[in-house]
C-alpha cells in the first residue's frame, strides 16, 4: 500500500507503514533554542484552547465555528488540514524516489476538484444549511445514505488518525530518538485539550497557524537548495548526469505507457483516476476538509475559500517536491527503500526531508522545522477529531440515539467524543504497534468509500431524478465493488492486469483504476435504480440540486471580487505550469 | 473590553517570539561559530531568516492587536 496515509488523505501519500521500522539511531538532536521553540508552540495552542472555550457553547458554535470564519481562514484552514508531516515527508521521500511525477497528487490531484468544489458544489452544500457530508446525503437521500457514509466515516476517521499518530511518534523517534509513548500522549492529550474546549473553531485556528509554521519551517530548505545548486537548470542536468535518466523531470511526457517512468503509471490512470475520481471523491466529499469550508461566514466566503486554498495547494510541491528533489543532487550518499534501510543501516527515502533540514539549519531553525513537523501532525489529528465529533454527533447520535435533546446536550456530547476520539485513536496506536497489518487493512477500508461517495453526492447534487433509494444502493454496491477488487489483487496478484489494465502497473496505479471501477459501478447503478424508483416532488430538492434550487445572488462590488474570475486565474496558472514541466 | 483576538494576532505574536529567538541565536552562532556547521552556513541564514520573521511578526501584532470596543 504505498499511497496511503495520514489525515484521512488515502490514495494521497505514502504509506506510515513504510515507517515502521527503524534503525535506532537519530537524525538529529535539538538543542536548548530548538527545545525552547517547541516548547513556545505548544504554549500558544493550549492558550488558543482555553481561550476559545467561551465561543464554543451553542452547537452552532462547538461544531461549525458559528459560522464566521473569512474566506481567508477556512481556506487555509481547508488546504491546511490535508497537509499533515507525514504527508510532507512522506512526498518528499517520493520525489526522491520517483521524481517530480510525484507533483500529480499536488496539482491534478488537487486543484480542479478544489476549484469544482468552489464553484459548482459549495453553493449546494451551503445553502442547505448542512452541518456535514453525511447531513447532506439525509436531505438529499434520507437515513440509508446518511447511516452509510457516518458510520464508515466515523470510525474510519479516528482509526486513521490512531495510524498517524503511531506513524507520527515512529517519524519523532528516527527524527529526534523521542520515546514512543511520550510522542504519543503528549500530542493526543494536547489536541484533545485544544479541540475539546474549544471546539471547530480552536481546530481552525491551530491548523491556519500549522500551515504558516509548516511554510516558515521547510521553505528554507529549497531556497537554500536552490542556491547550493546553482538554479532549476543545474539541478535538473544534475539530477539527469547522477541518474542518468530524464523520466525523473517530466509530468507528462513519460506517461504514454506503464514501464516508461518510475512509478508505473499510465496518463489515464492519472488524468481519470486520480484527477476525476478520487481527486474529486477526496477534495468535495471528505468531510474532514469540507467542514472547514461550511465554517465560512458567508455563501461568497463559502465558495472563496477552496479556490484561495488551490492556490496554495499549487505552490506547496515547492516545499515538498523540489527538497526530494534537490536531495537526489546534493546528498553525498544515495538513499534506499525501508527495507534494505533497516538491513543494511542506510537512510531511508522517507528521511530525506529530515535529512534536508539537518543538512541546511542550525540551532533555532532547526526547532522551527521539527515544529513544523509536530504542527503538522497535531492539527491533521485535530481534523480527524473534530469531524469525528460532529459526524458522531448530530449523524450517529442525534439522527438515529436521541433525536430530542437539548442544545447543551449535543455540545456536551461533542466534547466528550473529543476525548472518545482521542481514546479509540490512543488505543488504535498501540493496537498497530502491535499488529502492524492493520495499518494497511484499515487503510484499505478507507479508500474505499471515498470514490463512491462522490458518485452518491455528485448524481444527488447535479441530477434531479436520483432517488433515495438510488442513493443508497449505489453507495453499497460502488464500496462493495472497491472491496472485491482490493480482495482480488490481494489473493491473486496477477488480476492487476485486469484491475489495472497492465501487468506492469504497480501499486499507485491499482488504486487509481480501482477507484475510477468503484466509482463508475456506484453511477450507473444510482442511475439504473433511480429509473426503477419514483423520484422526489421537486418542491423537496429545493435548496439541494442543480436545477431545482435558487443560488443567491452574490454582490460583489467590482468584477475581481467574484470567485469565477479568481477560480480561472487559478485554472490559468495550473495549465501552465503543467506545460512548463511537461 | 477589547476585541477577541484574531488568528492573525496569533500568528503575528508566535512570528515574533520565534522571529526573535532565531534572530537571537543566529547573532550567538556569528560570534560562536559551531564546531560542525550546516551547509551555506557563511549566508546566516538563522540572521535574515529570524529577523523576517521578526519584523512581519511584529507588523502583525500590532496591526491585529485587540483594540479596545467603544
Amino acid at each position: 500500500m504505498p499511497l496511503e496515509f495520514a489525515n484521512n488523505l488515502h490514495l494521497f501519500s505514502p504509506s506510515p507503514a513504510l515507517f515502521l521500522e527503524v534503525s535506532g539511531k537519530s537524525l538529529a538532536h535539538l538543542n536548548s533554542v530548538d527545545v525552547l521553540v517547541i516548547a513556545v508552540y505548544f504554549a500558544i495552542v493550549i492558550f488558543i484552547g482555553f481561550y476559545l472555550k467561551g465561543s464554543a457553547n451553542t452547537s452552532e458554535e462547538f461544531f461549525m465555528a458559528g459560522r464566521e470564519m473569512t474566506a481567508w481562514i477556512a481556506g487555509l484552514s481547508f488546504v491546511s488540514a490535508n497537509l499533515g508531516s507525514l504527508e510532507l515527508m512522506g512526498w518528499a521521500g517520493s520525489a526522491y524516489q520517483y521524481g517530480i511525477l510525484a507533483t500529480h497528487w499536488y496539482w491534478i490531484g488537487a486543484i480542479p476538484a478544489m476549484l469544482f468544489l468552489g464553484i459548482v458544489m459549495m453553493p449546494f452544500y451551503y445553502i442547505s444549511k448542512t452541518h456535514s457530508v453525511p447531513g447532506y446525503l439525509h436531505l438529499r437521500y434520507g437515513d440509508g445514505a446518511r447511516a452509510l457514509s457516518a458510520v464508515s466515516f466515523a470510525f474510519m476517521t479516528v482509526l486513521m488518525s490512531g495510524i498517524n499518530m503511531y506513524s507520527m511518534a515512529i517519524v519523532m523517534k528516527v527524527v529526534l530518538g523521542w520515546n514512543l509513548n511520550f510522542s504519543i500522549w503528549v500530542s493526543s492529550i494536547t489536541v484533545a485539550l485544544y479541540v475539546a474546549l474549544g471546539g471547530l473553531r480552536s481546530a481552525i485556528f491551530n491548523e491556519v497557524l500549522q500551515f504558516l509554521l509548516i511554510w516558515l519551517g521547510a521553505l528554507l530548505v529549497p531556497i537554500l537548495g536552490l542556491i547550493e545548486v546553482g538554479g532549476w537548470s543545474n539541478l535538473r542536468q544534475q539530477i539527469l548526469t547522477n541518474l542518468g535518466r530524464s523520466d525523473y523531470v517530466h509530468l507528462w511526457s513519460t506517461l504514454g505507457h506503464f514501464h516508461d517512468n518510475p512509478m508505473g503509471v499510465h496518463w489515464t490512470g492519472i488524468v481519470f483516476g486520480l484527477g476525476l475520481v478520487i481527486s474529486f471523491g477526496y477534495w468535495t466529499t471528505d468531510f474532514l476538509v469540507v467542514q472547514r469550508v461550511l465554517s465560512a461566514h458567508n455563501l461568497r466566503a463559502a465558495r472563496m475559500a477552496p479556490i484561495i486554498g488551490a492556490g496554495f495547494k499549487m505552490a506547496v510541491p515547492f516545499i515538498v517536491i523540489l527538497p526530494g528533489l534537490l536531495a537526489l543532487s546534493v546528498l553525498p550518499f544515495h538513499l534506499v527503500g525501508e527495507t534494505q534501510a533497516v538491513a543494511t543501516g542506510q537512510h531511508s527515502y522517507n528521511e530525506v526531508l529530515p535529512l534536508m533540514l539537518v543538512r541546511y539549519c542550525s540551532p533555532g531553525l532547526l526547532g522551527l522545522g521539527v515544529t513544523a513537523l509536530i504542527a503538522g501532525f497535531m492539527s491533521g489529528m485535530a481534523g480527524n477529531v473534530s469531524a469525528f465529533s460532529t459526524v458522531w454527533t448530530y449523524d450517529i447520535y442525534g439522527a438515529f440515539i436521541n433525536k430530542k435533546a437539548s442544545d447543551k446536550h449535543y455540545v456536551a456530547m461533542g466534547r466528550w467524543c473529543t476525548f472518545v476520539g482521542v481514546l479509540i485513536s490512543v488505543g488504535t496506536a498501540y493496537l498497530v504497534q502491535h499488529a502492524a497489518s492493520i495499518m494497511d487493512y484499515v487503510q484499505a477500508l478507507f479508500s474505499f468509500f471515498i470514490a463512491p461517495l462522490f458518485g452518491t453526492v455528485i448524481l444527488g447534487m447535479l441530477w434531479k431524478r436520483a432517488t433515495k433509494a438510488a442513493g443508497f444502493w449505489g453507495l453499497l454496491a460502488g464500496t462493495a465493488t472497491a472491496v472485491g477488487l482490493w480482495l482480488w489483487v490481494h489473493f491473486d496478484p496477477s488480476a492487476l492486469r485486469y484491475v489495472a489494465l497492465s501487468a506492469d502497473a504497480k501499486a499507485m496505479a491499482e488504486d487509481m483504476y480501482r477507484a475510477l471501477w468503484s466509482w463508475l459501478v456506484c453511477v450507473i447503478v444510482t442511475i439504473v435504480v433511480s429509473y426503477m424508483t419514483q423520484p422526489k416532488p421537486e418542491a423537496q430538492l429545493e435548496g439541494l440540486v442543480y436545477g431545482a434550487s435558487r443560488i443567491p445572488e452574490e454582490h460583489d462590488d467590482h468584477w475581481y471580487q467574484k470567485p469565477i474570475i479568481w477560480a480561472g486565474v487559478i485554472a490559468v496558472l495550473f495549465v501552465i505550469v503543467n506545460i512548463i514541466f511537461w | 473590553m477589547r476585541e477577541a483576538m484574531s488568528i492573525w494576532f496569533f500568528a503575528g505574536v508566535l512570528f515574533l517570539i520565534y522571529g526573535v529567538i532565531i534572530t537571537a541565536e543566529g547573532f550567538w552562532e556569528l560570534a560562536n561559530p559551531p564546531a560542525h556547521p550546516p551547509v551555506l552556513f557563511t549566508l546566516h541564514p538563522a540572521v535574515w531568516w529570524g529577523g523576517m520573521m521578526a519584523i512581519i511578526g511584529l507588523i502583525y501584532t500590532v496591526r491585529f492587536w485587540p483594540r479596545v470596543k467603544r
